[in-house]
């Protein structure tokens, strides 16, 4: 299951906040900024206007009759013009920016907009003479693209720095919690240490709740362990009691009787196997001793009445060598007891056992319902103890049981590392 | 061997009587530490000692023995299997370790071998003379020859063999053969030195008059 980091995820958030509030500012502030350039822009327009129809007025040096084109200086030549435009529409005189022909046929006071320009027109003299002053749009563009681009610039410099700051920020404020982590994985409930003060109020809850949750848990491994101790007491020495009087007994009675007093012997050992298996099973868990199995040595300490069992040359593993004894037992008297005569052990991948007997098999539906119930963990009725066991021991090693289908036998893939 | 069982369960401790009996052992059976007092001080081969008594810890018990400076082989059966238990059954004072369920031929098996080690040796074969004597085999050869041996005629073989070139007094012999629990006729330790000597050599087993038998390394 995929799982949402709170790191990403506030990161993630952070990031689309950045973003459309970086937008959303940056779009206020290039409005009010288009509205003020071109505010500023006009009354600089109707300055120019006011002073050269006050320079005209008083040299009163236009005259009707000669019409003049005068150059303007400077760099804004192209985007700034003027012209004098009689009342008949005829124009007098111009700036050599300004269009040929008047910006406007009929006097027009007041701004205006003509044909990429932005004009102010006003009356100069009592006969009608109009002096237009213009400025190119382009110029007006030019000018509100800067402010937008700045303004882009600005607020995409401080989203991002609030973004980058933030985003450190969360990491740093998640660092109690990895910690926290850190410790819980080696936390050992069987001596239980309380879990003090929590670094970040809001962790302490889950300090809290981690000292009452140990002390419940240690409270149930010390039960357990009381429990295992007295059972693996009481059931292991009557076991070996039993075996010790049937030994004398088989000394003892007469030669005919000894065969049977020695299959009563090969059903208790089994009882003793099963009772071994079932006390590492009623102990696994608790803790797993992962040590190099050589698989041939531990195979040759145990008892295998009436079968044949061939394991790799050299094959080893790393597990806990009492469990993993217990699995195995479990599952070769499986074998023995459906008569396999032989099992064979290989490792088709490191750390994972195959077991591969010559017996009947299963039929492929009881398969599929016998992994159906081991990976739900449902052994009630469905699985036997030898399978049961053999699963808890691989999830003990953090694997599990597989059985494979290999058209004959019965085979099962113990695998005792994580898939 | 003349071994003290220190064992609470009775249907253990009289199998493992009876088994090691058979293979010719003299077996005392203590079911509690206080039971064990009576024995004090007596010459055994080997303690087969449980942890869990009714009376108290076989362990500190066998403890208390290696403070005395006894330092008789022992053997610990226990049910309890955990490393740390293993460990620390060794760690205080027995020479192996055993754990419930076992089978009584093993426990057999493991007194030999712990026997052999007492001796200073590792080969199971022990030579005197013509005489080859395996202790783990439990078998006796002259001149090469397998020689059929009765149970007390092999415990007295062992006793004496086992403390080779040390005098072994007449009472001890017997208590070591015998134990506590089987009354012996008065001759009854000649008749199985005689029989031995027979069936061996006449040199193995000497007499020392007065004190008791030892056989010369």
């Amino acid at each position: 299951m995929k799982t949402t980091s709170i790191r990403r995820s506030l990161a993630h958030a952070l990031l689309v906040w950045s973003l459309v509030s970086g937008a959303a500012v940056t779009t206020a502030v290039w409005l009010q900024a288009n509205r003020e350039v071109e505010e500023l822009l006009d009354e600089t327009l109707q300055n120019a206007s006011q002073v050269m129809s006050t320079l005209l007025s008083q040299s009163d040096r236009v005259s009707p009759a000669s019409p003049a084109v005068v150059s303007a200086k400077g760099e804004r030549q192209n985007h700034f013009a003027w012209q004098l435009v009689m009342p008949d529409g005829q124009v007098r005189a111009g700036s050599a920016a300004a269009p040929k022909q008047a910006l406007h046929a009929t006097p027009s006071a007041g701004f205006s907009d003509v044909q990429g320009w932005r004009v102010f027109g006003r009356s100069v003299n009592s006969e009608g003479l109009m002096l237009y002053v213009a400025q190119t749009r382009d110029e007006r563009h030019e000018a509100q693209a800067e402010v937008a681009l700045s303004a882009v610039l600005a607020a995409l410099g401080v989203g991002l720095l609030a973004y980058f700051w933030l985003r450190a920020r969360i990491g740093h404020e998640l660092v109690p919690l990895q910690r926290l982590s850190a410790r819980l994985a080696v936390l050992e409930f069987d001596t239980p240490h309380p879990m003090g003060t929590a670094e970040r109020s809001e962790l302490q809850p889950v300090h809290d709740a981690l000292d009452v949750l140990a002390a419940r848990l240690s409270r149930r491994i010390a039960n357990e362990r009381a429990f295992s101790a007295h059972a693996a007491h009481s059931l292991r020495t009557p076991l070996a009691a039993i075996d010790a009087q049937l030994a004398v007994a088989a000394r003892e009675a007469p030669v005919d009787l000894r065969p049977r007093l020695q299959r009563v012997r090969d059903a208790a050992g089994r009882l003793q196997r099963v009772v071994a298996a079932l006390l590492a099973l009623f102990r696994s868990g608790v803790d797993v001793q992962r040590q190099p199995v050589d698989l041939g040595s531990l195979l040759a300490r145990m008892p295998l009445e009436g079968l044949r069992v061939q394991v790799t040359q050299g094959l080893s593993v790393s597990a806990d060598p009492d469990l993993l004894a217990a699995a195995l037992l479990n599952l070769l008297d499986n074998s023995a007891r459906l008569h396999a005569g032989q099992v064979q052990i290989d490792s088709p991948s490191p750390n994972v056992l195959r077991i591969r007997d010559h017996g009947p098999g299963i039929a492929p539906q009881r398969r599929a319902q016998l992994q159906d119930a081991i990976d739900r963990q449902q052994h009630d009725g469905h699985t036997g103890l030898g399978l049961m066991l053999a699963d808890h021991v691989a999830r003990a090693h953090g694997g599990r049981l597989v059985l494979v289908d290999e058209g004959r036998g019965f085979v099962v893939e113990l695998r005792l590392t994580h898939a | 061997m003349r071994l003290l069982l220190l064992e609470d369960d009775d249907l253990l401790g009289e199998g493992l009587r009876d088994f090691l009996r058979c293979d010719g052992h003299a077996v005392d059976w203590c079911r509690s530490l206080r039971d064990t007092v009576a024995c004090r001080g007596e010459p055994y081969d080997g303690l087969l000692v449980d942890w869990q008594l009714p009376d108290g810890s076989g362990l500190d018990w066998l403890q208390e023995q290696r403070r005395r400076d006894d330092k008789t082989p022992a053997l610990l059966l226990t049910a309890r299997d955990r490393l740390a238990d293993r460990i620390l059954g060794l760690d205080s004072g027995a020479d192996d370790y055993l754990v419930k369920p076992f089978a009584p031929e093993e426990l057999a098996a493991r007194l030999r071998a712990i026997n052999r080690r007492r001796g200073g040796s590792a080969q199971p074969g022990l030579r005197f003379g013509h005489v080859e004597v395996d202790l783990s085999a439990r078998s006796v050869r002259t001149q090469g020859m397998p020689v059929d041996l009765t149970a007390r005629e092999w415990a007295v073989l062992e006793a004496l063999v086992l403390r080779a070139g040390r005098i072994v007094p007449k009472p001890d012999l017997e208590k070591l053969v015998l134990g506590f629990d089987s009354a012996l006729a008065s001759n009854a330790l000649e008749v199985h030195v005689s029989s031995l000597r027979r069936k061996l050599d006449r040199g193995l087993i000497e007499t020392v008059r007065g004190l008791g038998y030892r056989v010369p390394r």
